[in-house]
């Protein structure tokens, strides 16, 4: 059988995450501009430099952890409706909720390895 | 800018068609499974519609042609086709509206999004069956007060304003045949259903709101949209089913928050204060007819002669 | 929903979701810019989730700094990357923005107008609404973003290269 739970409980989250990405993910792009970079840089090159970035990792980590988590579940479950509109047999239901569970989970996990790696290196 | 285009094709439609145009209809035949583009030559007349193109084909070129019609005026929603790829109502789309002198062609092809049976006939059976999903009826907690109805319940005009947009849906199917979701997806209950879900859950007569958020509230439900308003675009009624799904999806999400209860909730209407004033009614005797008592006409048998 | 048995063979008459998501002239509705706003919607979104592994995958890199500079010099180097990078930017842009319109439309309910009685022209109350406008200013505003995006990213500054 399908699954014909609830669906609001997640796709509510859809939209949760799109309030949020509008601030963190604002935040993150203006890293990038002169003039409006936190991070104080005069070109978009030196936003990218090594201890640019470092800086970025240790000072903002809680909202790059933020970014990881609400882009990653923001993206994968877009795409999860997409697919779910590709294919409705039951197989291809289940198949799609692995995939993106497992993509989720996955990238998640590398994504932290990296934000933890800075912060625990000073 | 965009709104101008609409005016100019009601406009169209006005002025006189191109003397001849061809059909081009998409067919279909379900017994060798081929499917193929047929030209028909078309004479036509001021104010002429597809629908009357069709006929004439049927009537004077090609018998074999097949599709579904009824009313003539758009009123029964059966005639819907897909005109130079915009699903349209057969018997409101003048040709002057979509064929011009310098290109005096039209395609006409079945609806998108619905299985064909032949030519121009959509099998409707699942859409119907999607609309009876969302329980297009008045549901009370107390059955008897619909099922015995001796009374009626209290609406008052705001309350009917509310909803009457979306309950002139003549279930036509063209949004059906529009929405990109219903494109790819045969399981989407589609603009048409999810509309009158709305229509049936703003309704304040109505108590099975709880039910119906459990219908639409599925991964092939309301959250399937995405507001690409074709529906809207194309709906020959203007119905608006793009934006009832936007207000039944912030119920779904309000509910499940936590935050929505159905405001007003009417009860069925109380007995009389006294009972209605009787008139009495007669029959105008004068100016009919010189000397027969209306009365005594209508009481003698009609015969009608029924063999041809 | 099942579909109905029966002895008839139905012909399959749906161009699929794939069609339906890139396709604007799939149906030829007047007065209907909100389905290249969906398609746009969508086409970006699965850009942006495509961008987003290849990310995270290439931020790992920064645990090393001299490897991380070494990577940057060399993809700035390259037009191709730039014009990777400039996409990816304006499919954010406009992302974002049309996500605030949706946002408000499919989650707040707001922008779609009230329910009216039918009279001619016979335009849907949604298509008339605040959303419409909306439509507009994010169009407007995703060229502007994109255009200052792409001086950023082609010149490393936000000045007008005269
Ligand atoms: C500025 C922040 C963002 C906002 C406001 C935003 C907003 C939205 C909204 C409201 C939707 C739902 C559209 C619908 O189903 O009708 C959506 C869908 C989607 N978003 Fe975002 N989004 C943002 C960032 C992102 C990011 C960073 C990604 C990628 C990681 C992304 C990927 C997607 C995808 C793939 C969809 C599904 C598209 C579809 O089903 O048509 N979005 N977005
Ligand atoms: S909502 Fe409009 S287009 Fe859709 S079935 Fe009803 S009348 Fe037809
Ligand atoms: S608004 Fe929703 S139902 Fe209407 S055409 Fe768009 S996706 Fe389909
Ligand atoms: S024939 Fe009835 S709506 Fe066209």
């Amino acid at each position: 059988m399908i699954i014909m739970a609830r669906s609001s409980r997640l796709n509510i989250w859809q939209y949760i995450t799109a309030i949020l990405l509008i601030l963190v993910l604002g935040f993150h792009l203006a890293e990038r501009i002169p003039g409006l970079s936190p991070l104080g840089v005069e070109s978009y090159e030196e936003s990218l430099e090594a201890h640019k970035v470092e800086t970025a990792y240790n000072k903002y980590s809680i909202i790059l952890s933020i970014l990881l988590i609400t882009a990653l579940f923001h993206g994968l479950n877009g795409l999860r409706g997409i697919l779910l509109e590709y294919r409705q047999t039951s197989n291809w239901t289940l198949l799609v909720n692995i995939i993106i569970i497992v993509l989720f989970l996955g990238f998640l996990a590398f994504g932290f390895r990296t934000i933890y790696i800075h912060i625990a290196s000073p | 800018m965009v709104a101008r285009s609409k005016f100019q094709e009601l406009l169209a439609a006005t002025r006189q068609p191109p003397k001849e145009v061809t059909i081009r209809v998409k067919r279909y035949d379900p017994e060798t499974g081929k499917v193929w583009y047929q030209d028909y030559k078309v004479k036509t007349f001021r104010g002429m519609t597809i629908l009357d193109a069709l006929l004439q084909i049927k009537e004077k070129i090609d018998h074999t042609i097949v599709m579904r019609y009824s009313c003539r005026m758009g009123v029964c929603g059966s005639c819907g086709v897909v005109v130079n790829k915009k699903p349209s109502l057969a018997c409101q789309t003048q040709i002057a509206a979509v064929a011009s002198e310098d290109k005096p062609i039209v395609v006409v092809e079945p609806l998108y999004n619905f299985p064909i049976i032949r030519d121009l006939v959509a099998d409707f059976g699942d859409f119907f069956n999607k609309h009876r999903a969302i329980k297009p009826y008045i549901i009370r907690k107390d059955p008897d007060e619909v099922e015995k109805g001796e009374r009626e319940f209290i609406m008052d005009p705001h309350d009917l304003h509310e909803i009457y947009e979306y309950s002139l849906c003549i279930m036509c199917g063209l949004c059906y045949s529009a929405c990109p979701v219903s494109a790819g997806d045969p399981l989407y209950l589609g603009p048409q259903a999810l509309a009158q879900a709305y229509r049936f859950i703003a309704d304040v007569r109505d108590e099975g709101y709880e039910e119906r958020i459990k219908i639409v509230d599925t991964e092939h439900g309301c959250h399937r949209c995405h507001f690409a308003a074709t529906c809207s675009a194309v709906c020959p009624k203007m119905v608006d089913p793009a934006s009832a799904i936007q207000r039944l999806r912030k119920i779904v999400f309000m509910k499940t928050l936590g935050f929505w209860k159905k405001k007003k909730i009417t009860q069925i209407a109380g007995p009389l204060k006294e009972p209605l004033r009787q008139i009495e009614a007669k029959y105008a005797v004068e100016n009919i007819l010189e000397g027969v008592d209306p009365e005594e006409q209508a009481k003698r048998e009609e015969k009608i002669d029924l063999e041809l | 929903m099942s579909t109905r048995k029966s002895k008839v063979k139905l012909l399959k008459n749906m161009p699929g979701v794939v069609r339906a998501s890139i396709d604007p002239f799939l149906v030829r509705a007047t007065n209907n810019p909100e389905r290249i706003m969906f398609i746009l919607h969508r086409v970006t979104g699965v850009i942006i989730v495509l961008y987003l592994f290849l990310h995270i995958y290439v931020t790992s890199n920064t645990i090393d700094s001299a490897r991380w500079n070494s990577l940057m010099e060399q993809f700035g180097a390259s037009i191709v990357n730039k014009i990777g990078e400039f996409i990816v930017a304006g499919a954010v842009i406009f992302h974002g923005l049309n996500g605030i319109r949706l946002l408000l439309v499919e989650f707040f309910g707001v922008g779609i107008g009230k329910p009216e009685h039918p009279k001619p022209p016979y335009i849907a109350p949604s298509l008339r609404a605040a959303q419409r406008k909306a439509i507009y200013i994010v169009a407007v505003l995703s060229v502007v973003g994109w255009i200052i995006a792409g001086i950023l990213i082609f010149t490393g500054y936000l000045e007008l290269p005269l």
